[in-house]
């Protein structure tokens, strides 16, 4: 699976967002506090604005803190629950049904890879039309509650204005989570159906494999074509058959009887929802000339994501794993490899590249190859390669000291240096992974290229060591709770904005948060003046003279004050970008398609994102709710 | 039904406090729309049923409005229960019936009052006992279970009223607690009112219709275009020492004449014969005709009054 | 307002409203077919410009609910939504994101199902583009058979566009047949059942399933159908030139005897149908291909007539006109065309060009009765010229002449068997039996010699594409002897095709 931009280590992560975070929350806190002091000062002066706006943040502290009550809020969640169901919010699952329903036409079961497909469409669904829910519900509930003026009512209980924020947000997130849950279901129920099929297999497909000449005994033949695929099928001697694995599922099979009378059962597909769990290692290039790079070749992709290595030369792609121990693995590592080919020349056609696998250990540099492997680029659905690391490697292709070498300021640095190298370690013909290999539980695992002229390419994600498999259904409530995570903050956004702006507007401005959030990468990009063409001014100009975004503009009066206006205008991009929501890394749907475990450290990082999303709006809110009148 | 009428003095506990309480709507570039009310200064004790009077949009309502924090003041200051109007905590001993029922649709009467009893932190023991109280009191038991969207004006009107009082007020105020109710309604919910106030519980009221005031209220206040224009007892309002009034049934058109004879022949002058008027209209009329002629007048309140 | 204004004012909208729908409905008005009623009718406007450009489904079963769906609810902003889909399908292939790709794509020509462009470039990329990026050969067949498979779709939307079932037959034909894994490709073409279904598999080469399609294509234009974005003349070319290649591939597959001289008949004989279809010039006008040497015959006749009724005239011009050359001029034209100098070269043909008579110039020198009729004969002969050379341009265009002259040449036994002895020669080199290799080589290339030899095709000796072929063959006749370390053959028996050829393959180096 493609991750072009992996997530650092959980606490690496959080020490640097949770400085932005301060820094973000503390900039619009000042903001905030500068502006409500103007508007009291225009009225009643700039002393008592100061007295009152202290005593508001001092009130908002103890509404938030001292007086909140669970069964305030409770009672004002139900409330919400009660007004969804009126709104007939059910309707969304009535609208997903139907989807789901149209899908079946339009979602191809002979792709290459059904299963992501479906999965990338249920998700997707849900995630729509839960943001859809979102906005209507968040948006229309407060300013329907204040034009019907049952707000009244409630306001003159002893209600704080948190407990009515915090109460929908909870009420209408009780809902979510419900109709989320009902989606999932029918989701899961959908993709097994959608995906399964039957082949049939007769006697008559099949024959029997010569070898050398003589007759095997084994029998062989295609399935039936369902869905545009044919498995191939080995049946042996004993009447054990085998299904091999096409479009990244297989089937089960069964024989009953023997000989021309035998008829063969084939099961349902299996294979197409997995978890794997993948653990990544730090990749590093080796260039041709055996120099460490900090990236490999780019063989004219536009896509810069994997990086070549050249063939037949020293140059390999080196994955250093950690943490390697007996007792993680005892058998040995299994790992899963994506890999890149290119041709220089067309070689055999008919033949794929050889590569080789090694293991060398970090500090002795002992090197040893374990395998000679085929590699064809896209062969196979999935697009990964098994390859397997044994525990005890017993007479290895090859076996070597090879010294990294590093291009420092000082010199080409060796590793292990001269003095340390010690060759006779590889006078022994077999070798313990965890004695021989791995150093402090650190091991590089070596891909290399043994075909002159011909490349591989990868990037970081494309060799794991695949430690276990977990539950698809697991995984597929993880990406629900993605899904949630967003909806929350949607929801945040959404009653924020219409504690002060009428229902539609509310809904407008919440959807302009939402694609603000999807498309966040890009205006923070537009902001740092990363894109061609200039800020809005320069483009604006650009749009109207229909001057193209590379050439430079006359230098002169008119085009400094354009520039400086964008500088404006960026600044307050980047402002508006710091605080949009990240939506769009909150998708998981590409783990669960691609049958990737979502790691638990990636779900504790969005929850804690949205928190840091949903409080400060729910604070925010608040002051806007209390400084508004709710009778008009 | 006569006022019970209690010793205000006796007990002289401020209820509700203002001073100079003025707001203004001003509209999106804030220049002044309405003046909607003028430095009202008004003193409410404890105990005593209040009665705001006056024509649409005389105020009463955005007063109201002030004293439950719905507004804010563009100047002076509301005291109610001893804080600010618009702190929240002081809700905890105050029941509002708004002016029309805005309870939610959907809701169950049952529901609307334990969502409302919830909104106080109350038990849920507590709650089931009061909302079965109250749905009694004002005699929707029968209805509990059946959706607000269901009830008749009259009985939106009752449940409103219920979940006025189901944290046991100390202070309720009532936006024309008689609209929407029929003459048994109306009946049902004075007697409420001077119960209510019979438990020691003080009484805002506000209400366009002359009768209801009068017939319940200690102290009234007159409000026309955002001023206070009278204030005081009503029965020192309405007490006409140079007037008689007779009334008599029984009699037929002759018998009217003699009476009227009997007048003249004793030097009496006839104002008015025929079916009597409520004199709280009267008054009001003349309120309303004086203020035309004379504009600006008004009464500062504060003092407890029974006069002129 | 009162009541009754409100009345009036409905009553007056549904009014025009009524009268708004009157034009659509006019407009709209469906077809109805012949057999129902008394009479057909074309239906409205909109019905009929449907039909005039084949706007509609192919039938109303075929009518797609999804497509129609998805074309409502984008809310007319059906381009917008098609843009945003283009742009994502060209980041999923840049990201090689196959599956997306295909599921993009699929979306797309359901939300602009009539856009031919849509099928044509996005069936390209699959087949040309996508197919490359797999190093695996079986998935490139795969991916081109999908490029296939989007165009079929494609047709079925648009039944009535013939520049995708050409395109059907392009991919069919020309990727699978020429591309570099045309072997390979070919292979798997031949066994594969679910692209075939019953078809017996020895009619499943690419090539003639390619022509079916470039059949149907053809006789959609001959229904009627407009022809976009190609011109008539290669169109009609790529049929009979599929039966040309099978041919051609027949040989490759070792095919060789009755079958494959049958084949060549056929090529022939449907070359020479596309030769009599009349096809428009850049000047105006039409012209058919094969009538070239009719033209030519008849501009000789009238030479011959010419000469009738001025006996010697044309002699005697040309005369006068060599008596002006410059005498250099004269020198280079009497030198043998091999023995010039370059200078020479150049100073004859403009010395052929000056001394050049035409039939005006002739009728123009006869007096007397005879005139009249002379200027008439000259001025056939030149309309026929013209005509002649008119084709002649055309011809240039699709090699008319050669492919006419290789199915005729291959036809008879001495190109049979030449080319299949050089075949098994091919084979047993492959094997590295070299003696059999040399033997059979031996043995084609007395065989070509006496094709080349033969009196019917005195043209095939200087052909280029002939003589490059046999340069490739004389190439590996020498790695054959170069491998058995012998020496080169003196005379080598097709010397004069070296003479002639030896400069038309770049790395060949002429034995010595």
């Amino acid at each position: 699976m493609v991750v072009e931009n992996p997530l650092p280590p959980f606490l690496i992560w959080f020490a640097g967002a949770l400085a932005i975070w301060l820094g973000v929350v503390a900039a619009v806190s000042l903001v905030g506090f500068f502006l409500g002091w103007l508007a009291v000062a225009l009225e009643r002066g700039p002393r008592e604005a100061v007295a009152r706006n202290w005593q508001m943040i001092c009130q908002a502290f103890q509404d938030f803190v001292r007086y909140i009550s669970g069964s305030r809020i409770s009672g004002l969640a139900y409330l919400a629950i009660k007004e969804s169901i009126r709104r007939r919010v059910i309707a969304v699952f009535v609208v997903f049904l139907v989807l789901l329903m149209f899908a079946g036409w339009h979602i191809d079961p002979a792709s290459r890879e059904p299963a992501v497909l479906y999965l990338n469409f249920v998700l997707s669904a849900t995630t729509y039309l839960m943001l859809l829910l979102a906005l209507f519900i968040a948006s229309f509930s407060l300013p329907t509650d204040i034009r019907n003026r049952t707000i009244h009512t409630v306001v003159t209980k002893p209600v704080r204005a948190s407990e009515i924020l915090l109460g929908r947000l909870s009420g209408f997130a009780l809902v979510a989570t419900v109709i989320l849950i009902g989606m999932a279901i029918v989701s899961f129920f959908f993709v097994t159906l959608g995906l399964n099929h039957r082949h049939t297999l007769t006697a008559e497909n099949l024959q029997s494999v010569t070898e050398g000449g003589g007759e095997t005994g084994t029998l062989t033949g295609l399935t039936s074509s369902v869905f545009g695929h044919r498995h191939r099928v080995y049946v042996d001697v004993g009447g054990q058959g085998r299904v091999e694995v096409a479009r990244g599922h297989y089937h089960s099979l069964r024989v009953v009887g023997s000989g021309p009378d035998a008829r063969y059962e084939i099961g349902p597909p299996e294979g197409f929802l997995l978890a794997r769990v993948p653990i990544y290692g730090k990749l590093e290039f080796r260039d041709r000339d055996g120099l460490d790079a900090d990236k490999g070749l780019n063989v004219g992709d536009e896509w810069t994501y994997r990086g070549y290595i050249q063939g037949a030369s020293p140059a390999a792609l080196i994955w250093t794993f950690e943490g390697m121990s007996p007792r993680r693995f005892p058998e040995g590592l299994p790992l899963e490899l994506t890999l890149g080919v290119f041709r220089t020349h067309k070689g055999n056609i008919e033949k794929p590249v050889l590569g080789s696998l090694a293991v060398r250990n970090p500090r002795t540099g002992l090197y040893v190859e374990t395998e000679i492997f085929e590699s064809r680029e896209f062969a196979e659905v999935p697009e990964i390669k098994r390859l397997f690391v044994p525990r005890k490697i017993v007479n290895p292709p090859s076996v070597q000291i090879i010294q990294r070498k590093k291009n420092t300021p000082e010199g080409i640095v060796l590793s292990p240096p001269p003095e340390e190298v010690r060759p006779e370690l590889t006078q022994k013909r077999e070798f313990d992974l965890y004695e021989d290999l791995v150093d402090n539980g650190r091991l590089e695992v070596w891909i290399r290229c043994i075909e002159p002229g011909q490349y591989f390419g990868a990037a970081q994600p494309d060799l794991y060591i695949r430690a276990r498999d977990g539950s698809f259904v697991i995984n597929l409530l993880k990406a629900c709770y993605g899904i949630w995570l967003v909806t929350i903050i949607v929801l945040a956004y959404g009653i924020t904005a219409s504690t002060f702006l009428s229902a539609p507007v509310a809904m407008v401005a919440t959807i302009g948060v939402l694609v603000g959030g999807l498309f966040r990468d890009f205006v923070i990009k537009l902001a740092l003046g990363q894109t061609y063409g200039g800020g809005p001014f320069e483009s604006l100009y650009r749009l109207v003279t229909q001057e193209n975004v590379m050439s430079e503009l006359e230098p002169g009066l008119g085009t400094l004050l354009l520039k400086m206006a964008d500088v404006i205008a960026r600044g307050f991009l980047f402002a508006v970008a710091s605080i949009l929501p990240p939506l769009g890394q909150f998708g998981w749907a590409n783990w669960v398609a691609h049958g990737f475990d979502i790691p638990w450290e990636h779900v504790l990082i969005r929850t804690l994102q949205t928190f840091a999303f949903a409080i400060p709006v729910i604070v925010a809110g608040y002051f806007f709710f209390k400084s508004r009148e709710i009778a008009e | 039904m006569q006022t019970g009428v209690n010793t205000p003095h006796a007990v002289p506990e401020v209820v509700v406090e203002t001073r100079n309480l003025t707001k203004i709507y001003r509209d999106f570039w804030g220049r002044q729309k309405v003046r909607a009310l003028k430095a009202l200064d008004l003193t409410i004790y404890k105990g005593e049923i209040f009665g705001l009077l006056g024509p649409n949009g005389s105020g009463k309502t955005t007063t109201m409005k002030l004293l439950l924090g719905l507004l804010f003041p563009t100047e002076g200051q509301a005291i109610v229960l001893g804080k600010d109007a618009t702190d929240v905590s002081k809700n905890e001993r105050i029941g509002y019936l708004p002016e029309e029922t805005y309870l939610y649709r959907f809701l169950t009467g049952e529901e609307t009052l334990d969502f409302f009893g919830r909104l106080f932190n109350m038990p849920a023991a507590v709650r089931r006992q009061r909302t079965a109280e109250l749905l009694e009191l004002v005699g929707l038991t029968g209805a509990r279970r059946r959706q607000v969207r269901e009830y008749s004006k009259g009985m939106a009107r009752r449940l409103g009223l219920a979940q006025a009082l189901i944290n046991d007020p100390d202070l309720i105020l009532l936006d024309e607690p008689t609209t929407g109710l029929d003459p048994i309604g109306t009946r049902a919910m004075k007697d409420l009112i001077l119960r209510l106030k019979d438990q020691g519980k003080t009484i805002i009221m506000c209400s366009h219709l002359l009768a209801d005031v009068q017939d319940v209220c200690d102290r009234i206040g007159i409000l026309y275009q955002g001023e206070l224009k009278e204030l005081g007892r009503v029965d020192a309002l309405l007490k006409v020492r140079d007037v008689t009034e007779i009334r008599f049934s029984g009699g037929d058109g002759a018998l009217v004449d003699d009476v009227k004879q009997v007048i003249e022949r004793r030097n009496g002058k006839i104002h008015f014969i025929g079916n009597p008027t409520t004199t709280l209209e009267e008054l009001f009329l003349q309120i309303i005709r004086e203020s035309e002629a004379h504009p600006g007048r008004r009464v500062r309140g504060g003092i407890s009054g029974d006069g002129r | 307002m009162t009541f009754r204004a409100a009345f009036f004012r409905k009553i007056a909208l549904l009014v025009v409203i009524a009268i708004l729908l009157l034009p659509l409905f006019w407009l709209g008005q469906p077809s109805t077919s012949p057999a129902r009623g008394a009479r057909g009718s074309p239906g409205g406007i909109l019905a009929q410009l449907r039909d005039r450009f084949g706007l509609s489904e192919a039938e109303l079963g075929e009518i797609d609910p999804t497509s129609e769906a998805m074309r409502l609810t984008t809310l007319g902003l059906r381009g917008v939504a098609a843009n945003i889909l283009w742009t994502k399908a060209d980041i999923y292939k840049m990201k090689k994101d196959w599956t997306n790709l295909s599921a993009t794509l699929e979306q797309l020509v359901k939300l602009e199902p009539h856009f031919i462009s849509v099928w044509r470039f996005q069936a390209w990329n699959l087949s040309y583009n996508v197919s490359a990026e797999f190093d695996d050969y079986r998935k490139r067949y795969e991916w081109v058979i999908r490029g296939i498979e989007f165009l079929k779709r494609g047709v079925r939307y648009n039944e009535r566009e013939p520049k995708l079932l050409w395109d059907v037959g392009w991919f069919i034909a020309q990727k699978i047949g020429r591309a570099d894994e045309w072997k390979q490709f070919r292979r798997l073409f031949k066994q594969d059942d679910d692209f075939h279904g019953p078809r017996p598999i020895e009619e499943r080469d690419n090539w003639l399933v390619g022509k079916e399609w470039f059949a149907r294509g053809e006789e959609l234009v001959e229904q009627g159908a407009t022809l976009r974005g190609i011109s008539p003349l290669l169109f009609f070319s790529d049929r009979p030139m599929c039966q040309m290649n099978y041919s051609e591939f027949l040989a490759k597959d070792g095919i060789f005897g009755e079958r494959a001289k049958q084949s060549w008949q056929r090529a022939l004989e449907e070359w020479l149908q596309y030769g009599d279809r009349e096809f428009p010039t850049y000047e105006g006008g039409t012209v058919r291909l094969n009538d070239k040497e009719r033209f030519d015959q008849r501009a000789e006749e009238i030479w011959a007539e010419l000469d009738k009724l001025a006996p010697g005239l044309r002699k005697k011009i040309q005369d006068e006109k060599r008596s002006r050359l410059r005498p250099e001029e004269r020198l280079a034209l009497d030198t043998p065309p091999e023995a010039r100098t370059p200078d020479q070269q150049a100073l004859a043909f403009e010395a052929q060009r000056k001394v050049h008579v035409t039939h005006r110039e002739v009728a123009q020198r006869i007096t007397g009765r005879h005139r009249q009729q002379a200027l008439k004969l000259a001025e056939e002969a030149e309309k026929a010229l013209e005509m002649s050379s008119k084709i002649d341009q055309q011809r240039t265009i699709v090699n008319f002449e050669y492919w006419r002259m290789r199915a005729q040449f291959e036809q008879t036994p001495q190109a049979i068997e030449a080319r299949e002895y050089i075949y098994l020669g091919d084979e047993a080199f492959r094997a590295a039996d070299l003696t059999r290799a040399k033997q059979y080589y031996d043995l084609g290339l007395k065989k070509w010699r006496e094709l080349l030899d033969l009196p019917e095709f005195p043209q095939l000796k200087r052909d280029g594409n002939t003589g490059r072929e046999l340069i490739d063959v004389i190439r590996n006749y020498q790695r054959i002897l170069d491998a058995r370390d012998e020496p080169w053959p003196k005379p080598f028996i097709l010397q004069d095709i070296i003479d002639l050829h030896k400069d038309s393959v770049p790395d060949f180096k002429p034995p010595s």
